[in-house]
């Protein structure tokens, strides 16, 4: 009903490609403000690659982003946290050798001294980690084990953390529960609805029918390279969504 | 809150409890993790007390004096090579670097440009060619093997042709008491050469650019997600290298009383060598400084005590290489 001052994100016909293939055919789609926003879509349907274009990993070769009705062109993933946009990539872009809270902090450190005897404050990182990681209730044990050394569901934790730590406006989610058990799933689904709560939009990949009906209030199906429909999430079913995912229900029109 | 128990004490109290500290001191003992670490100091402990043993003349405040001024080249070389290993790369230019900033040094000093400015050319030499290496490896994207080994048949040819590969002596009082007068019971090349350990040590421990250098050799998908700038992070690592390959030149020069126009490759041999015992993953992403610094002492210890134990010199080359090998083996790690 109200203007466009409540999306928090619009997408308009964004292409990319690489090479000579073509993951983004024009896509479009919106997320509001306050709300949890899904994309759904088979493997290779362009997913990734356009939340990539969202969070400055990629410079999309056509098309417009909007970020609280502004216009920007990111050309690093720097420019998409100025605008308070944090991303979980799916493979969770963390550096497996360092610790968790370096990892948390990584190109974010505390720094104390003036140029060029600018130090980092390793305890107080390591401090901060460790109390936000409490603060989130999740599963991550203590901050000074290497990432290496963490089980799938600790590291998807860990990544979750950073995102959730740095913004509290918009974070990016990238498939955050494909490699967990039932439990650690719904470790992640509660952190999900906590940041809600607390006001932060969440745009939210996943393959999980049932998850995407539990979490979302509206849903983007996407299907080589386009955004091909999209629902307020209480008025599709399950099945509805299986059947526009696979395509079967493009004969029906 | 909801974080049930504590997992820390979980993971070791159901494995150790049972078990007597001697369980856990042998499985620490048996754990590569242990071994990357500690390879450097317990070898060079272990080659201290037997060549103490065998050679009469070993444990002599003259010659440890002598070994850590020896160790000075090696070490400067094995801890800039860590800054290019740590980014997962190699830097096969460091001797042909060292040789073409000791001839540029030995012109500008004999041209009267004096110790300083000559000290500044080679050390603009060094961060020069790391430049090079750097833009190649980090911008064109060129293998870091073959990037490397394109600037050390450069920068070798460019030293023999300005040299017509001839020696020039250098002659400076400062130099001569750098290399030969101490200060309490350390001479001062080994104490500078400790200062810039120390330094390099700090930076990678303690400044964003340390993380950040780790984390590129981790994992550049990662560290580009993350804001860093990649091509940015590899230059400055290479530099980092090359500028160890320029103050070794001076280090050099400092030590023979000559520069030195012939690449001496067996350098980079030892600086990799020194790298991979001092626990540095080749793999990238995992490093220390003073790792490497011990394993560069390690093996001039090596090579003196060989010698003081009468094992002809020849055959120091081939223990080096069998040091590489069985260290790297060793600490061959995941990934
Ligand atoms: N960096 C890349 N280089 C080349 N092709 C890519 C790259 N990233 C994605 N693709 C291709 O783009 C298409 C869409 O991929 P992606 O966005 O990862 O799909 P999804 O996340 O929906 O599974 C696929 O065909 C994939 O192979
Ligand atoms: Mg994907």
């Amino acid at each position: 009903m109200t203007g466009t001052t409540d999306l928090k994100l619009e997408v308009t016909d964004v292409t990319k490609s690489f090479g000579n293939v073509t993951a983004l055919r024009g896509a479009t789609l919106s997320a509001r403000a306050g709300e949890v926003t899904a994309i759904i879509g088979d493997n290779g349907a362009g997913k990734s690659t356009l939340i990539k274009c969202v969070s400055g990993y990629h410079a999309p070769d056509g098309g417009e982003i909007k970020v609280s009705g502004k216009p920007v062109h990111f050309g690093s993933p720097l420019d998409a946290r100025h605008h308070g946009i944090e991303t979980v990539y799916q493979d969770l872009a963390l550096a497996d050798q360092l610790s968790v809270w370096q990892n948390i902090y990584l190109n974010r450190e505390l720094t104390a001294g003036p140029w060029p005897f600018r130090v980092t404050r390793r305890g107080a990182m390591r401090a901060k980690a460790r109390e936000l990681v409490g603060d989130l209730a999740v599963n991550v044990p203590e901050v000074t084990k290497t990432v290496m050394r963490l089980s799938g569901g600790q590291r998807q934790a860990v990544a979750i953390s950073r995102a959730v730590m740095w913004s509290n406006e918009f974070v990016i989610m990238d498939e955050p529960t494909a490699a967990l058990g039932l439990r650690e799933t719904q470790q992640v689904e509660a952190l999900i609805r906590r940041i809600v709560e607390r006001g932060t939009s969440v745009l939210i990949i996943s393959h999980n029918f049932e998850q995407v009906m539990r979490l979302s209030d509206q849903v983007w199906v996407m299907r080589g390279g386009r955004v091909v429909n999209g629902h307020r999430t209480a008025e599709v079913t399950g099945a509805d969504l299986v059947a526009e995912v696979t395509g079967a229900a493009a004969e029906h029109f | 809150m909801t974080t049930t128990e504590s997992p820390r004490k979980e993971a070791s109290s159901v494995s150790s409890n049972d078990e007597s500290s001697r369980g856990t001191l042998a499985r620490v003992l048996t754990s590569q993790e242990f071994w990357t670490r500690a390879a450097a100091p317990v070898a060079l402990a272990v080659a201290f007390v037997a060549f103490s043993i065998a050679a009469p003349n070993f444990f002599t405040a003259v010659n440890i004096n002598g070994m850590l001024a020896d160790a000075a080249i090696p070490i400067l070389l094995a801890v800039g090579m860590t800054f290019a290993v740590m980014l997962a790369g190699i830097d096969l230019s460091q001797a042909s670097t060292l040789a073409f900033a000791s001839v540029l040094f030995g012109i500008a000093y004999g041209a009267g440009w004096g110790l300083l400015l000559s000290f500044l050319v080679a050390v603009a030499v060094g961060v020069g060619v790391g430049v090079l290496n750097g833009f190649f490896v980090g911008i064109v994207r060129i293998p870091d093997m073959i990037s490397t080994l394109g600037t050390m048949g450069l920068m070798m040819g460019l030293s023999l042709i300005i040299s017509r590969g001839i020696p020039e002596p250098v002659s400076d009082p400062v130099l001569r008491t750098i290399a030969s007068d101490s200060l309490g019971p350390f001479r001062w090349n080994f104490l500078i050469v400790l200062m810039i350990v120390i330094v390099l040590h700090v930076l990678l421990t303690h400044t964003p650019l340390g993380t950040h250098l780790l984390a590129v050799g981790d994992s550049m998908d990662a560290s580009k997600a993350m804001g860093l700038r990649v091509s940015r992070i590899k230059i400055i690592g290479y530099v980092i290298a090359g500028l160890m390959a320029g103050l070794a030149a001076v280090a050099l020069i400092l030590y023979v009383g000559s520069t030195q126009p012939a690449a001496n490759t067996d350098y980079v041999l030892k600086a990799v060598a020194a790298t991979v015992l001092g626990g540095t993953s080749l793999f990238g992403g995992r490093a220390t400084v003073w790792g490497p610094a011990l394993g560069a002492l390690l093996l001039t210890v090596l090579q003196t005590g060989m010698i003081m134990i009468g094992v002809e010199a020849f055959y120091e080359q081939a223990v080096i290489g069998i040091v590489v090998l069985a260290a790297a083996t060793l600490m061959r790690g995941r990934k």
